[in-house]
């Protein structure tokens, strides 16, 4: 940069070539390397991870397809031997990899990206990776009811755990390596890069954090545009015409939101029943768990519900079209719940999302087709009401209610149908958190034996904030432009043995009774307080702020006062390390 | 097993950053490989299905055309000519729930090509069926002013000829008509548009149009045999008798066996010997008309009393039957007869036919459409009075 600025201020005509030609590659890289300190790198390295994910999903997704084309044919049909031969011996293959080779890719993926975040300072196995990605596209290209977005997110986070290790980057920025990644991935899954910053905030990271929210979103656009670069922008379904018309017909979708969160739990809880059972089974058995869900979801598409098999998108285009009449919608709602439940707790890896989407789907159209038939002048159409469904489970199944409210518009690219959204996932996340306390992904870490943060408990912890152990206004203040005398006089009668000292022009400072009298004593008598007291004022506090933020001052001031946001000389009470203590003992013997 | 990276990047910014950017263009090389190859496999696997869907369509298995479409679909999902035929076959198999899917997937195509005429078309084929007629007239429009692959001549005046037909199904003929005037100004020299376009006219009930355009296919094709009846049928319903005779005897040379056409010739016969205004006829004519049709009035009058039961000779009031009042007024101007040779007496056949025309139009509300002279008088009266307004 020197270099740069001596020649760029020299005046007339330089002397030298141009700035380019005069430095050698490696001056140029000194200089380079001044630039990119540790933030900007990581932000660089963020769009990097981001096309790397998206690449990756590019290819994921391609396997799938492969995967479905190679085992089952393009276009499945009842009654055909593949549909239960194929998931089934697939499952085998699949178990047997899991156990031998791949071991740790069981389940979604979110949790295991979650727990590297927290336990394994941001180390995800490469190795995981490769296996999610082979295991997770046999297992949903045979027809496992499972979805590739929750692989997609572990595939993301895994090639950004590894190339975070591999440049040795600070075990700080390793950490947010894995979250990183987990947006590109599933952003690049859903083709929509708001949801996926916010599921990652909201599930994964469980906080609002602005030094990373900068990488998230770099990483997830650029895994996004690659998409769509290879496999195009049409959206994952062909929205239909979607209309919210009377302000009543929000009790409509309240009662969709209802019966998705009914839906929800009973979900969740038949995944919570299952897993730890199967789980506890022996072990030879883990390698026909796959086989047998794979068996018992191709029975299911054998007897005639081939719709059910894989993510289903087609199956919840066609919903969104009408297809189906709400018998065959609810049908395939409670046979998708099944089937999902089976693949999930066998331990074939794959995800939850479609799943999810694909229940609220023909759930919501089969409430709406109801609703219809007692209320014919509703207007929303079918369509409307799948759209709505999937938030809906996605709210109160996944417990993401803010992801799920931006899932349905990202996808539907239709902020129409809002209202009718907020209100049904709303109800849906209501009626879950009161049946279902603890969160599917918090269930199942719990199952596995961890214990990780959840933006929900956060949520609904209550945050004791200053004004909680704030004491009221001293009775005597005293001021810096009196004399000590004077002040001592004030204090004879008072029981405190503290005094707040109200400083000139602004600011306040503590003197204590023995110090006064020392002064006194001394023969200061006739100076000022303030000449006699430190320059340096007390930081002062505001009531709303939490009490967590005056512990760093208690320690080190008797007392801290605390004043008005709007006029700081305005005291509003003060606080001490007794009353902070005091308020913290008090909550926690209630909890 | 270990999974490791070579150990290749120097802790230098830049220079990380730099091979960082060789293996994402390298990785985006070897992906673009990857996705080429396995779309012209799927495309090539989507042509196969479709092709079969096409074959499904064609026998009307829409159940089995809409699978091997969407089969087609998965393996090139973009392709919109698969997605037009998925539509299409949606739309016909005569389920409604499926419109909806079809029109979702037309909507996508014309979102991105709103000019091509085979969505306009699809889209219109959708509405009409749906019976909404802005929609569907829109996208008639559209596709008759769109962009055709191949003949948009032939094909933007079937297009036309679609809406028009349409427009007559759903009982809007002042549109139809309207699309009509259009078609017929751009009509190619070809005798079978030109008779369609007359059939069309004949069904929208503008017989001077159908006739003109009949009177086009036999300039064309002078041996045309269904050209005569139409033209004789659209001139007789014009009102234009002597011009239906002429057509309607040639219609019946050509073939004798059509029946329409000969008890059309009939009644204009009767018509040409009957009309007492018929220009170039003598006054004695004239009188002999005049005459032989109060006569077969009165008749009528009498029959269609006999039917319903009505007595003629009762008095008449206000609340007697409008036929013993028409009789009355028959029996007032009976005398009258005697009096047509004077040449003083110029309103009289005026006056002598009113009572005729009121009889046949009275009658044929009360006792139906009648037949053979009666029906000559009535058309006679209805010409009249379409000349007098």
């Amino acid at each position: 940069m020197s270099d740069l600025a001596s020649t760029s201020n020299s005046p007339g005509p330089s002397p030298h070539p141009p700035l380019v030609r005069l430095q050698t590659p490696r001056r140029l890289f000194s200089t380079l390397e001044g630039v990119f300190h540790e933030e900007v790198f990581f932000l660089i390295l963020s769009v990097f991870i981001g096309i790397f994910s998206g690449l990756a999903v590019v290819c994921f997704r391609l396997a799938i397809d492969w995967m479905h084309l190679a085992l089952l044919g393009p276009l499945p049909q009842t009654h055909s031997w593949r549909l239960f031969a194929v998931p089934s011996l697939a499952g085998l293959v699949v178990a047997i990899l899991v156990i031998h080779v791949f071991p740790g890719i069981r389940g979604s993926g979110v949790n295991q990206t979650k727990a590297a975040l927290y336990i394994f300072n941001g180390f995800i196995p490469f190795r995981t990776a490769v296996g999610k990605f082979i295991c997770a596209a046999l297992a949903i290209g045979s027809g496992q009811s499972l979805g590739p977005e929750d692989p997609s997110l572990q595939i993301g986070a895994g090639i950004a755990s590894a190339l975070g290790r591999r440049l040795e980057i600070s075990r700080e920025k390793l950490r947010l390596m894995a979250p990183v990644g987990a947006a590109a991935g599933l952003a690049a899954a859903f083709n929509a890069p708001i949801s996926a910053v916010l599921f990652v905030i909201e599930e994964v990271i469980g906080r609002w954090s602005a030094g990373i929210l900068g990488s998230v979103v770099l990483s997830a656009v650029s895994s996004v545009v690659i998409v769509r670069w290879f496999l195009g922008s049409e959206p994952l379904f062909r929205i239909p015409v979607t209309t919210f018309k009377r302000p009543t017909e929000l009790i409509a979708y309240a009662v969709l939101g209802i019966v998705g969160g009914l839906a929800s739990v009973a979900f969740a809880k038949s995944i919570g029943y299952l897993r730890p059972r199967l789980r506890s089974l022996p072990r030879w058995t883990q390698y026909f768990q796959p086989a047998l869900a794979g068996l018992l979801v191709g029975l299911i598409a054998f007897l005639g519900a081939p719709q059910i098999m894989g993510a289903g998108y087609d199956s919840m285009d066609q919903a969104m079209h009408g297809q189906f009449a709400w018998k065959v919608l609810a049908i395939l709602a409670v046979l998708k719940i099944l089937a999902t439940t089976l693949s999930f707790v066998s331990g074939a890896p794959g995800g939850m999302f479609a799943p999810t989407l694909f229940i609220g789907a023909m759930l919501g159209g089969a409430v709406g087709d109801i609703e219809r038939i007692f209320f014919p002048h509703l207007t929303g159409s079918t369509g409307t009401y799948v759209l709505v469904g999937m938030g809906v489970l996605f709210a109160g199944f996944l417990r993401v209610p803010m992801t799920s409210v931006f899932m349905v518009l990202e996808v539907s690219g239709n902020y129409e149908i809002i209202v009718p959204v907020i209100v049904a996932n709303t109800f849906s996340y209501l009626v879950s958190r009161s049946l279902q306390t603890i969160p599917i992904f918090d269930m199942l870490t719990r199952q596995d034996g961890l214990i990780l943060p959840s933006l929900e408990e956060d949520r609904e912890e209550a945050i004791l904030r200053i004004e909680d152990a704030m004491l009221p206004v001293p009775a005597t203040i005293l001021s810096a432009l009196d004399y000590v005398d004077a002040n001592a006089l004030r204090v004879q009668d008072s029981a405190d043995s503290i005094f707040l000292v109200r400083m000139h022009p602004s600011g306040w400072n503590t003197i204590s009774r023995d110090q006064l009298q020392r002064l006194f004593q001394e023969g200061k008598g006739e100076h000022t307080l303030a000449s006699t007291l430190p320059a340096q004022s007390l930081p002062s506090l505001y009531p709303d702020l939490p009490l967590d933020s005056a512990l760093r001052y208690v320690n080190n001031y008797p007392l801290v006062p605390v004043v008005n946001r709007a006029d700081s000389r305005k005291l509003e009470g003060v606080i001490s390390r007794d009353s902070v203590f005091q308020k913290y003992g008090a909550q926690s013997s209630r909890s | 097993m270990s999974w490791k990276f070579p150990k290749l990047v120097p802790r230098s910014a830049p220079v990380i950053l730099l091979i960082l950017t060789l293996a994402a263009a390298v990785a985006f090389a070897a992906v673009s490989h990857l996705v080429s190859r396995f779309n012209a496999n799927q495309q090539a696997r989507g042509r196969k299905l479709y092709v079969q869907g096409l074959a499904a369509a064609g026998a009307a298995r829409y159940d089995d055309a809409i699978a091997a479409f969407r089969a087609a679909l998965t393996c090139d999902p973009a392709n919109s000519q698969y997605q037009l035929s998925l539509a299409r076959a949606l739309r016909d198999s005569n389920d409604p729930r499926r419109l909806d899917e079809a029109e979702s997937y037309l909507i996508a195509l014309w979102q991105r090509a709103p000019q091509d005429a085979n969505v306009n078309l699809a889209l219109a084929r959708v509405a009409a069926r749906r019976g909404s007629i802005e929609d569907a007239t829109r996208y008639y429009h559209n596709a008759m002013y769109g962009v055709w692959n191949s003949n948009p001549d032939f094909n933007r005046d079937k297009a036309r000829i679609e809406l028009i037909q349409f427009l007559l199904t759903k009982g809007v003929p002042d549109k139809a008509e309207s699309e009509l005037m259009a078609l017929a100004t751009a009509l190619p020299p070809d005798p079978v548009s030109h008779l369609q376009a007359a059939q069309l006219f004949a069904q929208a009930q503008d017989s001077a149009g159908a006739l003109a355009q009949y009177e086009e296919v036999l300039r064309l094709d002078p041996a045309n045999s269904a050209a005569p009846a139409g033209a004789g049928e659209a001139a007789y319903r014009s009102g234009n008798y002597t011009t239906a005779q002429r057509y309607l005897r040639a219609a019946v040379n050509v073939i004798p066996e059509n029946a329409n056409s000969r008890q059309l010739l009939a009644t204009t016969d009767i018509i040409l010997n009957a009309n007492p205004f018929q220009s170039h006829i003598s006054d004695a004519e004239r009188n002999r008309r005049i005459t032989a049709d109060f006569v077969q009035a009165e008749e009528r009058l009498t029959e269609c009393a006999r039917r319903t039961a009505v007595n003629l000779n009762a008095t008449p009031n206000p609340l007697a039957s409008p036929l013993s009042t028409l009789q009355s007024r028959w029996t007032a101007v009976k005398p009258d007869l005697a009096r047509l040779r004077s040449p003083a007496e110029t309103a009289l056949p005026d006056t002598i036919m009113d009572v005729v025309f009121q009889i046949e139009r009275q009658t044929a509300a009360i006792c139906g459409t009648p037949e053979s002279f009666d029906l000559a008088l009535l058309l006679i009266s209805q010409k009249r009075e379409a000349a007098g307004q």
